[in-house]
């Protein structure tokens, strides 16, 4: 999802032609959909686009397409029918997402799919707030939360759903979650911390400018006591309530014997203060109230900022269970009752319908199907289920309508102990050690004993001034511009991958890839489009392979099977009628008197016996034949992305080891890794054997670097050093990845290194124009000539140029993206 | 320079004036989301105007 900062979208004044207007993709071939929007006509891509950018310009609502500053998603399925969402009706399920008010209303909390912009906030509210018994609506698009407040008695909540979806958006409870609620809570802490901070550092500020002025031109005794007095007060409600952050963290790594960055801040913030306050009671000496109001500012400032960047649409609550339907059908006698999920028990008869996720791992006891398992596998073909099969949970039943009983609770399924995999795979994330704690350790070091050399030397020379001098070292060796270093380059490498489409997930992200020399791709959907494509096309009799095609594309227009889809951006031969969709077997048609037969090879020889046997290579094969008569084999296969072997071979001129490893146990990965030129590759893994992979790699000192896409490297993906998720990665996936790209291009890895390379740079030369300030100034301090409006000036000024400089690489940088410039 | 004496209490219980009212803004929820209300700010006005008028407009029927 982009922000509100990207430019808005060129879509208004100049549509392309040949994209659609509601969603951005482009419009297939042979498709003449289009709407009247803004006084011109606009190309659609589907349906379900037209039927949403309909019922927005019905409403009046049409002035969103102008205001939005990003494409919406385009609709996943069919139009919102309220009656998929009678189960939330039920109180008791209401109530797990709803609580009731004092006034007798409702207020329910939703969870928004699919909200790209800020405009998009505005059409739901507005659509929402239309409806008769809503009080209010609003969205919250940090957090892509729906709070509706209505009157029961005038509205179902079931009505609230189908309105969203109507609008193309997806929407589910909003269930409460303990990561989620402290996340918010946070956030609201860092914010208050930050803004007592500011208001503090005016104040302080305005009144050092007075001391100092002061020092310099004289000031009467009585009035500077009032001022340190009064910066005294405004300092120690900062010290105390902004900057203890930085002294709970600090006191929790000194007792685990780590040394962190937070310890040279707070031993900084911590002195300055005490020696402040000192002098303000004996009313001698300096304060440094400022500086050390400053310091904390910039510094939650900096911490802020970054962590903005990095938690903007924020998705690590979610759980595997999530994707599953809330609702399911249940046997009870004669009839099917809707039961909420959590109250099916086992043993229970189930009604799986077509398109459905499958709720529960179960025993199929009726019916014939094929379910999708790329939670499992990563693989997108599908696997005939019939009686006697178990299917699982979390996969996607796709043809026809299924029975079954009940075999486990949710704890014991498959998709459960996927879930666990992948906190066990958090758990041993191995941590990194930062550059900037590392400098933090000797730092530490380093300013103690050059105090302590002070303080000695000072003592036999002038005892009087020994204190004062040896606290004027500590406060001007302050680490602001070291502890600021490091957040400040991230929050701002993190802005400018953002608006290349890279989104960047966690702290220590941008590190871990500067120092990964080894990559690990998966293949289905992260190599490959993971959509099946036609390849080859083996005419068989005399007709033409143009009708051949045409023919297929009307058969398969019928039909839900993946392989339909390679099949859509065809002409369709007209006529084609009666078609029948045999499960499992293919499908069957008429056209005019002639009858044709498209699928499984022993589907086809019924209708034509001398149909020969699929040429044998590595393609996915289809026939179609008609009355004894085969027409050809088609051959599909799932098609690498263009930009597959350019990412490849620039990961290793960037000096990756790269390797493949897949969930597909075919000869496919062998194939592609050969046309990849990958020599190290491994087939038909489970998530389970990746994570052993990857944990081994760990374990010989590598830093590892994982791209995938499926919930089945959601495990992988969360242990990985250092993890990317490509576009239209499974949501759970989105989840565990450091990286997420949206632009659906692979050599955004490429960019995000170069990014994470150049970042680190930034670092090193912040830190090291840091220590050099500090080199140069503590001696200075240490012989007595520095006052202190001159160490805060220089404090400053260091500061500044850390920022400065790592505003650098926030800018486009052409230069390091070499050749491969796409975005 | 003895007005300091009265001057500087007032500008403190300003300060902790703005304190609280910011602290008050905070918890109340109006920072939690930064995204939505820095674009509503800039569009709300032209956009609402627009759907009010079509609204008082469909009321009027």
């Amino acid at each position: 999802m982009t922000s509100a900062t990207v430019s808005r979208i060129e879509a208004g004044p100049q549509p392309a032609l040949e994209n659609c207007y509601h969603c951005g993709e482009s419009v297939p071939a042979g498709t003449h959909l289009s709407l009247h929007i803004d006084g011109q006509e606009r190309a659609m891509c589907c349906p379900g686009c037209r039927a949403v950018a309909q019922l927005i310009c019905d409403n009046d609502l049409a002035h969103f397409y102008q205001q939005r500053t990003a494409y919406n998603d385009r609709p996943t399925s069919e139009q919102g029918n309220t009656d998929d969402y009678r189960i939330y009706d039920d109180p008791e399920v209401l109530k797990t997402f709803s609580e009731a008010n004092a006034n007798g209303e409702q207020v329910a909390y939703f969870l928004l799919g699919g909200v790209t912009c800020a405009a998009c906030t505005w059409l739901i509210e507005h659509s929402l707030n239309r409806c008769a018994g809503v009080i209010s609506a609003c969205v919250n698009l940090q957090q892509s939360k729906l709070s509706v407040c209505f009157q029961p008695e005038h509205i179902q909540v079931r009505q609230i759903f189908s309105e969203v979806r109507a609008l193309g958006y997806q929407v589910r409870p909003f269930q409460q979650h303990a990561q989620r609620e402290q996340l918010a809570r946070e956030n609201r802490d860092e914010l208050r911390r930050l803004g007592v901070a500011g208001l503090g550092m005016m104040q302080v500020g305005m009144f050092a400018i007075a001391l100092h002025a002061g020092d310099l031109q004289g000031i009467d005794h009585n009035h500077q006591g009032l001022l340190r007095w009064t910066s005294l007060l405004v300092a120690s409600f900062v010290v105390l309530y902004a900057s203890r952050p930085f002294f709970i963290n600090a006191w929790r790594h000194a007792l685990r014997r780590t040394l962190v960055m937070d310890l040279p801040v707070s031993l900084a913030i911590g002195l300055a203060w005490l020696a402040s306050v000192f002098a303000t009671l004996t009313g001698s000496g300096q304060v440094y109230f400022d500086s050390v109001v400053m310091f904390t500012f910039f510094l939650l400032l900096g911490r802020f900022l970054e962590r903005k960047a990095r938690l903007d649409q924020d998705t690590g609550w979610l759980q595997a269970q999530d994707a599953l339907p809330d609702a399911v059908s249940v046997r009870k006698g004669n009839h099917w009752a809707t039961l909420p999920r959590t109250d099916v028990a086992v043993g229970d008869q189930i009604l799986i319908a077509a398109g459905d996720a499958v709720p529960i791992d179960a025993l199929v006891s009726k019916g014939r199907s094929a379910v999708r398992e790329d939670a499992f596998n990563g693989e997108h073909q599908p696997r005939t289920v019939a009686e006697g099969d178990t299917v699982f949970a979390g996969t996607i039943n796709i043809e026809s309508s299924l029975q079954a009983r009940v075999l486990c609770t949710y704890r014991d399924s498959r998709l459960a102990e996927l879930q666990r995999s992948i906190d066990r795979g958090q758990a041993h994330k191995p941590a990194l050690v930062r550059l900037a704690d590392r400098v933090a350790s000797w730092f530490i070091a380093a300013i103690l004993l050059i105090s302590m050399i002070t303080w000695l030397i000072w003592h036999q020379l002038a005892p009087e001034q020994a204190f004062w001098i040896t606290l004027s070292v500590l406060v001007i060796s302050c680490p602001c511009a070291l502890a600021l270093a490091t957040p400040a380059a991230l929050a701002s490498a993190a802005g400018a991958l953002r608006r290349r489409g890279i989104i960047i997930r966690t702290e220590d992200a941008l590190e871990s890839l500067s120092q990964s020399r080894h990559i690990i791709f998966d293949k289905t959907g992260t190599l490959t489009k993971a959509e099946l494509a036609i390849d080859r096309v083996v005419t068989l009799g005399n007709c033409p392979e143009r009708q051949v095609l045409a023919i297929a594309a009307a058969l398969q227009a019928h039909s839900r099977h993946p392989i339909s889809k390679a099949f859509k951006s065809l002409t369709m031969a007209n006529g084609v009628d009666q078609v029948h969709y045999n499960v499992g077997a293919g499908l069957q048609g008429k056209q005019g008197n002639k009858t044709y037969r498209m699928g499984s090879e022993s589907f086809c020889r019924v209708l034509a016996p001398n149909l020969p046997p699929a040429p044998s290579t590595d393609l996915y094969w289809v026939a179609l034949c008609g009355d004894r008569q085969p027409l050809a084999w088609i051959g599909l296969c799932d098609k690498l992305r263009p930009e597959a072997t350019d990412t490849v071979r620039q990961s290793i001129a960037d000096g990756f080891s790269v390797e493949l490893l897949t969930g597909d146990s075919s000869g496919n990965g062998a194939l592609l890794a050969h046309n990849l030129g990958l020599h190290h590759y491994a087939c038909g893994l489970s998530p389970e054997q990746k994570m052993a992979h990857v944990k081994a790699l760990q374990q010989s000192g590598t830093v590892v670097t994982m791209v995938g896409d499926g919930l089945n490297d959601a495990p992988v993906l969360s242990l990985a050093d250092v993890s990317f998720a490509v576009a239209d990665a499974a949501d759970l996936a989105r989840a565990q990845a450091d990286f997420v790209l949206y632009g659906d291009d692979l050599n955004l890895i490429h960019v995000a290194h170069e990014k994470a390379r150049q970042c680190r740079r930034v670092m090193r030369q912040n830190i090291s124009w840091a220590l050099t300030y500090n080199a140069c100034a503590i001696p200075l301090a240490a012989m007595g000539f520095v006052p202190p409006w001159l160490a805060a000036v220089g404090m400053s000024a260091s500061s500044l140029f850390v920022v400065l400089n790592s505003l650098r690489l926030n800018r486009e940088n052409n230069s390091g993206a070499g050749q491969v410039d796409h975005g | 320079m003895d007005s300091l004496y009265l001057l500087v209490p007032i500008a403190m219980a300003f300060c902790a004036i703005t304190i609280k009212l910011l602290l008050w803004a905070i918890n109340n929820g109006q920072y939690d989301d930064m995204d939505k209300e820095a674009w509503r700010i800039l569009a709300e006005d032209e956009f609402s105007s627009q759907s009010e008028e079509s609204d008082s407009q469909r009321e009027s029927f």
